[in-house]
């Protein structure tokens, strides 16, 4: 096994030879950071609305149908991906030992981001909205997607190109995986939707829903994980074989299942059955990841009491077990009977993208922050603060809208219980879910004020030495 | 071959798109080629085959009451569609009448699809002619004025423009009608 372990360090021991500018890492994080702010209030009010249907109920603008999207897409590519572009533009040059490719290019990426958000927030309070999930936005923001995405990759590639390190460390294949499926995934949910109709049509929204999760944020996240959990616990990775494993059935398996959101719908069952098939096998990419992590930090857990981006990290590595057992799970016929449509599901998604995904990014800012600007945190205590009211927030969340949806699944397939009635049964889980939320947002803004007063301390005190 | 393509970036990137070209063709391109039913409108005189009826394509007013319906997002809190389970075609009958379950060739003229992920309302699949137009304007302007209890929201914008309330309504109308199923009269006329 000793040959096979393949390291973090190696790559980045020498990295001193290249000075890294980071401008663009530091553009996106920023951004991102302050995204998850305003959105992180428009998810409250949305919670609330559940509870009070008709707080701010004469607004257009402020109603469910349009803040929801504005949730969704604000978190999705406001916060999240753009934490992730972020902390990939830190994290690619690294490895490669080289600067990355153009600096200029990237900072022309991250304004360019920043027009998309802005312009997604006006179009979709404005109901400019096409109608399918995930790929709400009007076409000319899809178009300036897919710019920014194309400036994006190249700045990836052209790096990875005059890259030092012969070896790709597997952070880099994830990344680049990611910049190639993304490319396809999103021009089928964009455009390619453009020309179909019904079923058709689905079939390739859910194609590009499952897989903006599934082969955007996963291979993404886990670059992340793979990059900063061995670094953070300054301990070597269990195995390149079995990241290799994880990595090459993640590529294979994912696009599959994109018809397991239509179980029991008016979709051909053989395809249904093959989607079925396919989420099965998913379990083979997550558990030799989540195996790989695990025997990684096998031995060293305790490093884990004091470092808070190890903490999000490995919390996270449990939360994305969780999740991708629930998938699989969820698309077994008898399963899906009870949960599907139900708020089991929003529980099930927020476990993903805020418990996994979103805790490997908050993990990658704590730790990069400093780095970049060559100070201390400004407050390990308060790192901590954020962690502790992201876990009772999120943990509240998932597990009152699972025990939710679970007992709403089953009076559905009751018919002799009237609808509305429920509706009423519940109203008491939804006060939770509104409940957690006030401690997942208080968790953002301890996340966000540290990471601004990190960067306000840089600006005031003397550089600090830190290792790169 | 793996192996190799560890430290040759072009090598890895080839196989990387292969590896997902292969699910993803099979899987969008060529559904709907094998299975005709994705594109064809509902047509069926024969009883002995199930409900009959005819799917008809929507009317100026209906599309423009979908353009409503997309821009409000009900569609984040209403699916379209009657599921093979027992539970939801009587859910969506109809005064003990259970209703047909959806089938992909009633949607041929949906664009975008409405099908929805999340039943935070009841499914709207088969609500055309369950409710007047009456029952629909006291709706939009408080739904918990006709059900308490409800958490829809109101929509007082549209209940109070004229035009929009009435494609509103000219599409809730039209949902789930290409198959004639209900025994007899409903509320619509
Ligand atoms: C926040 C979620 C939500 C949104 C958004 C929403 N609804 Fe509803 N809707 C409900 C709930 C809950 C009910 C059940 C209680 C009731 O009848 O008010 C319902 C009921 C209905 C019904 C009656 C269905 C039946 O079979 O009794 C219709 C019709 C309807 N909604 C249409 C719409 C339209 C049109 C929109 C968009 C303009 C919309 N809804 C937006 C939650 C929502």
């Amino acid at each position: 096994m000793a040959q096979e372990k393949q390291t973090v360090h190696s790559a980045a021991a020498t990295s001193g030879a290249a000075v890294h500018e980071d401008t663009t890492a530091k553009w996106f994080l920023i951004s991102a950071v302050v995204y998850f702010l305003i959105v992180g209030v428009v998810a409250i009010i949305i919670a609330a609305k559940f509870v009070w249907p008709e707080m701010l109920g004469t607004v257009a603008m402020l109603s469910y149908g349009r803040l929801r999207p504005l949730h969704v897409n604000g978190m999705l590519f406001g916060w999240l991906l753009a934490a992730d572009m972020g902390l990939t533009y830190y994290l690619v040059p690294r490895l490669c030992g080289v600067k990355l490719w153009s600096e200029k290019l990237g900072v022309a990426t991250a304004l360019l981001w920043n027009v998309i958000i802005l312009g997604a927030v006006v179009s979709l309070l404005m109901g400019w909205n096409q109608g399918w999930e995930y790929a709400e936005l009007p076409l000319p923001l899809d178009v300036l997607v897919v710019v920014a995405w194309i400036m994006f990759g190249i700045n990836v590639f052209a790096t990875v190109a005059t890259r030092k390190y012969q070896q790709m460390y597997v952070s880099l294949w994830y990344t680049m995986g990611c910049i190639l499926w993304t490319a396809f995934v999103y021009l089928t949910g964009n455009f390619a939707t453009l020309f179909t109709t019904g079923v058709n049509q689905a079939n390739l929204n859910w194609m590009y829903v499952h897989n903006a999760v599934g082969l955007i944020f996963t291979p993404v996240g886990l670059a992340l994980a793979y990059y900063f959990i061995p670094k953070a616990g300054n301990i070597p990775l269990y195995s390149h074989k079995l990241s290799m494993i994880g990595f090459w059935s993640l590529a294979f398996f994912y696009v599959w299942t994109g018809a397991h959101h239509m179980i029991h719908g008016p979709i051909s069952q053989w395809l249904q059955t093959i989607s079925i098939a396919f989420s099965l096998m998913l379990i083979m990419p997550v558990w030799s990841v989540v195996y790989n992590l695990f025997a990684t930090m096998k031995g060293h857990w305790p490093r884990t009491r004091d470092n808070v981006p190890l903490k999000f990290l490995m919390s996270g590595v449990v939360f994305y077990l969780l999740t991708c057992f629930q998938g699989p799970m969820h698309s077994l016929r008898s399963v899906n009977a009870i949960v599907s449509k139900t708020d089991w599901i929003p529980g099930h998604a927020h476990m993903a993208v805020l418990g996994a995904f979103s805790f490997f990014a908050i993990a990658g800012t704590l730790y990069v922050i400093p780095r970049m600007f060559n100070v201390k945190l400004h407050s390990d205590a308060l790192a901590n603060w954020s962690y502790w009211l992201f876990m009772v927030g999120g943990i509240g969340f998932f597990v009152t809208l699972w025990l939710g949806g679970f007992w709403q699944g089953w009076q559905w397939n009751n018919p002799s219980i009237p609808f509305i009635d429920t509706v009423k049964a519940l109203k008491p889980i939804w006060i939770v879910r509104f409940f957690s939320g006030i401690f997942m947002l208080g968790g953002i803004v301890a996340f966000l004020y540290n990471v601004i007063a990190t960067v306000v301390d840089s600006a005031g005190a003397k550089p600090e030495v830190q290792g790169a | 071959m793996f192996k190799k393509s560890g430290d040759n970036a072009p090598l890895f990137a080839g196989l990387a798109v292969v590896f997902f070209m292969i699910g993803g063709l099979l899987t969008t391109v060529v559904p709907p080629m094998v299975d005709r039913s994705w594109g064809k409108p509902f047509e069926n005189a024969d009883a002995s085959k199930g409900p009959v009826g005819k799917l008809e394509a929507y009317t100026e007013l209906e599309l423009a009451g979908r353009a409503i319906y997309v821009r409000e997002g009900c569609w984040y809190c209403h699916t379209q569609q009657t599921r093979t389970l027992l539970a939801d075609t009587k859910r969506s009958g109809w005064r003990g009448v259970d209703s047909p379950v959806s089938t992909p060739d009633e949607f041929v003229y949906d664009s975008p699809h409405l099908f929805g992920t999340k039943r935070t309302g009841p499914d709207l699949s088969r609500v055309g002619g369950k409710y007047d137009e009456q029952w629909h304007r006291t709706h939009f302007k408080n739904p918990r004025d006709l059900v308490p209890g409800s958490i829809m929201p109101p929509y007082p914008w549209i209940a109070n423009d004229e035009k929009e309330f009435k494609a509103m309504v000219a599409y809730l109308q039209k949902l789930g009608r290409a198959k004639h199923w209900r025994p007899d009269n409903d509320y619509e006329k």
